[in-house]
């Protein structure tokens, strides 16, 4: 993998500081990815949805399973539950 | 294939009577028009002093053009519009707008509902409200 550019928004972007940033990463999957920003500080552990669940677009698709392969992907965004209307 | 779907995210207001005259031009064949606005409403045990409404433009667009051209595939419908506003906004201000247009209401209003549950849960806003003693992100209930 190389740079990818991650999204942060709502109570995720407030948390970890930023609205989004360019990063190297290794990881090939959702999942593995939430691990792997672990190492860059405290904050990204509210990635791992322990107060609410924590949904992601690779690409501008919504996925659901933290197995989809992000391989090739330019932006992936993380946010919580959506409330609009 | 209904090719008459307006979707928009946006900061500024809309124009109900603008919009009724537009839809006017294009539905000369539709009988019913139902529109569907929701709008900022105070809170039970807290004064409000705004709602801050966030969005990812690129995605709500995507997902919103999605759930009007299944509303398009499963109701005969003759136009949709959908328009959400994102920003800080006061008590009384819209938020959503959603217009079905059909030759008769059952239609029209069914999809209507259909649409605007789907935008609940399922397209990117987050709003947050900013209130005299409390501040929090609006959870799905």
């Amino acid at each position: 993998m190389g740079k990818v550019k991650l999204k942060y928004f709502s109570r995720i972007r407030e948390t970890i500081g930023k609205t989004s940033e360019l990063v190297e990463i290794k990881s090939t999957n959702i999942q593995d990815l939430i691990e792997e920003l672990q190492a860059m500080g405290e904050q990204y552990s509210v990635l791992k949805g322990r107060d609410f669940a924590v949904y992601s677009a690779v690409d501008q698709n919504i996925v659901t399973d933290v197995k989809t392969s992000i391989e090739g992907a330019t932006e992936i965004a993380f946010f919580p539950p959506m409330t609009g209307g | 294939m209904l090719n008459k779907i307006i979707v928009a995210v946006q900061k500024s207001d809309f124009d109900l009577n603008a919009e009724m005259e537009n839809l006017k031009l294009k539905t000369e064949k539709a009988g019913a028009v139902v529109f569907f606005v929701g709008k900022v409403r105070d809170l039970e045990d807290d004064n409000l002093k705004y709602l801050e409404i966030e969005s990812f433009e690129e995605l709500a667009k995507i997902q919103i053009k999605e759930i009007c051209n299944d509303a398009a595939n499963k109701w005969d419908l003759e136009y949709i519009l959908v328009k959400h506003r994102f920003g800080r906004l006061k008590i009384n201000d819209n938020i959503v707008l959603v217009i079905t247009s059909s030759k008769h209401r059952k239609n029209a209003y069914e999809a209507s509902e259909f649409i605007m549950e789907y935008l609940k849960s399922n397209v990117p806003f987050w709003k947050k409200e900013v209130a005299d003693k409390t501040q929090k992100w609006v959870e799905n209930s």
